[in-house]
């Protein structure tokens, strides 16, 4: 009797566990499934009401509009122009930080990296008007001011991991080197870098995804610029060919054509993310 | 005594060290000069001033001290008087008192600076006004609070609520894994835009087809222009996009907790409930301070979404200092609102810190 009030305890925890799961999974993926559908749907069945659950005259219409849509295509050059560069930048500067901080002995090694995680705290907004006013003096053009300001959300960041990381390779790879006559820039170079291949991996897509982002800065930095808009600026100014009412087919076409390639990137390497978004938070 | 040092010995060896660390330091630092620490420097300078720019021409502004951060910060409580009838008594209706309107009372004090209501509360018969001297800032970190608290709390509990349910293996826990870094990938943007489309007022959106399909709403919602349901739709938004994020992270910390200690409290007959509180929680806290810390800071700069479905409609502390500096073209106010939002940010994080004690698993 006992045990199979037991079996049936274990069962209900079963059909529990599976449920709480499937609950889980379409609260996560639901806001997709819906922009998916919207994007197939014609624009009649979209301002319909009752909403359909699903397209009943599924169209491409939206996704060609949105490719043939200039504004977005240039957001979507301009987005992977900035965020290719930031993230190649990032990772130059902060290897060369992350080797001095993480190997070199030099006076100053700890206020140094205090400095640089400090700026973590630093909300955009705080620097936004100070920011604006320094690009407009340099007269810098939109694209290479992102680029350069968003450094000071990447940079924290890929200094942060690539100074853990350079810190657990042995020393005695860079004695050695240095016995054999090596300069310490070149031992650097030649022999540590290429080593520390998988966190370079893993910084450089968080700062890709950060700068593919960004908003704050996009938005302010091309007011007077419209087209060096960033995908971010063009969704959220996105306009159709009818003006009046929002486009929310095509918008939802775009989100998923930005959204796609970022998906596929993030399953693609999801252990190295999910192990650079857990740096520093977790001892292990 | 002096020690001598041959060239090529230790000695030049290290000053190389030295001086090769320096060099790589510099691009880091000039960075962090022209992106961070100038700027801040700025904005707090230009916050002591009344400095504008039109028409790309910056107005140089005067010094003029704490002006900025008055207008900003000038709070007051004041009692609402009766609407009073021509005879000079206090008008009733229904029993109840009438009150004049708020807003007309505040504009007709002679005050240095004009006051604006932020809202009126009902009190042991009486009615209290809160004026301030920049009703909508006052607002705004009234809303950003209330913001960050509400989706802090939600994204922990459902964080951990998912990440305890990922942890136990089960088949299809590596797509669980993938579809958690979903809402993660989407730019903030792009989710405002889908929840914004999903929430829309009319039947034509999601939650008023399926809440009315399934018998919980008799009519339609207007969730982003009734004033009582704008933050907790931006809660909702930023609940699903981060949560994930507070899920990953509780996993990890998770996953460093030794399977024997469950084990040995399970043969000393403790709970699965006994277990969470007794061994998961505490040996969990380093982390939750951590992921805590992340998402406050976070959200409390919350400037996306608000920007993206309400615009000038209802802010949020970020927002408000970025119409101030676009739209109003104000850099000193705008530069004032940024200032306190930093302090503000500077100040949570110590206290979390503190409270938390995190300063003991830094390095």
């Amino acid at each position: 009797m006992g045990t199979r009030r037991n079996n049936l305890l274990k069962v209900l925890g079963q059909v529990g566990f599976w449920a709480l799961i499937i609950v889980i999974f379409i609260y996560l993926i639901f806001p997709f499934y819906w922009a998916t559908i919207s994007a197939l749907k014609t624009q009649s069945e979209l301002i319909q009401t009752p909403a359909t659950y699903w397209p009943q005259e599924p169209t491409l219409r939206n996704f060609r509009a949105v490719f043939q849509n200039p504004g977005f295509l240039r957001g979507l050059g301009n987005s992977i122009v900035v965020a290719g560069s930031v993230t190649l930048l990032s990772l130059v500067v902060g290897s060369f930080a992350g080797f001095a901080l993480g190997k070199l002995r030099f006076r100053g090694r700890t206020p140094s990296l205090y400095v640089i995680l400090a700026m973590t705290m630093f909300p955009q907004i705080a620097v936004l008007a100070g920011l604006y006013a320094v690009i407009r003096v340099l007269g810098m053009p939109a694209l290479p001011s992102l680029v350069l300001s968003y450094m000071i959300f990447t940079l924290p960041f890929t200094v942060w991991v690539l100074t853990a990381f350079f810190k657990g390779l042995p020393v005695s790879l860079l004695q050695s080197a240095q016995v054999d006559g090596a300069s310490t820039f070149q031992t650097f170079w030649k022999i540590l870098l290429p080593l520390t291949a998988p966190a370079l991996v893993t910084t450089g897509l968080l700062a890709f995804i950060q700068a593919w982002n960004e908003y704050l800065f996009a938005l302010t930095f091309t007011t007077i610029s419209p087209a060096a808009r960033t995908v971010p600026v063009a969704m959220a100014l996105f306009a159709g060919e009818i003006a009046r009412e929002e486009p929310f087919g095509e918008i939802m076409a775009g989100a998923i054509v930005v959204t796609v390639p970022l998906i596929v990137l993030v399953m693609v390497f999801q252990n190295r993310i999910v192990a650079g978004l857990t740096a520093g938070a977790v001892k292990g | 005594m002096t020690v001598k040092t041959k060239p090529g010995g230790p000695s030049a060896l290290a000053r190389s060290e030295e001086r090769t660390a320096l060099w790589l330091l510099i691009p880091s630092f000039l960075i962090i000069a022209i992106v961070a620490a100038y700027p801040l420097a700025r904005v707090v300078m230009s916050s002591f001033t009344n400095e504008r720019f039109a028409a790309g021409a910056e107005i140089r502004g005067e010094f003029v001290g704490l002006q900025n951060y008055r207008q900003l910060l000038s709070m007051m409580v004041l009692e609402v008087p009766q609407r009073l009838d021509a005879d000079g008594q206090p008008v009733v209706e229904n029993g109840q008192p009438v009150y004049e309107n708020a807003r007309l009372f505040l504009r007709r004090l002679d005050t240095e600076l004009r006051y604006d209501a932020v809202r009126t509360y009902d009190a042991f018969g009486t009615r209290y006004v809160l004026a301030a001297t920049s009703a909508d800032f006052i607002r705004a970190v009234w809303d950003t609070l209330a913001f960050t608290v509400a989706s802090v709390a939600l994204e922990t509990i459902l964080g951990m609520i998912i990440a305890l349910t990922l942890a136990t293996k089960f088949i299809g826990r590596g797509i669980m894994r993938a579809a958690m870094l979903v809402p993660w990938a989407i730019i903030t943007v792009v989710s405002a835009r889908i929840w914004e489309w999903m929430l829309q007022s009319t039947r034509a959106g999601f939650f008023n087809t399926f809440l009315t399909d399934i018998g919980l709403l008799d009519a339609p919602v207007a969730f982003f222009q009734t004033a009582s349901l704008q933050v907790p739709a931006m809660v909702m938004i930023d609940v699903w996009k981060t949560t994930p994020f507070m899920a990953l992270l509780l996993m990890a910390g998770l996953a460093t907790i030794p399977t024997e200690l469950y084990e040995a409290a399970e043969v000393d007959g403790a709970g699965p409930v006994r277990r969470f509180f007794s061994i998961t929680l505490p040996l969990l806290t380093p982390t939750l301070a951590v992921a805590l810390i992340f998402r406050t800071l976070d959200a409390l700069r919350v400037f996306d979404l608000f920007q993206v479905v309400y615009g000038e409609a209802r802010y949020s502390m970020a927002s408000y200092a970025y119409y101030q500096l676009i739209a109003s073209r104000n850099v000193g106010m705008s530069s004032a609102a940024s200032v306190i939002i930093f302090v503000m940010i500077f100040v949570f994080a110590i206290l979390y810190i503190r409270a938390l004690g995190v300063e003991r698993d830094g390095d």
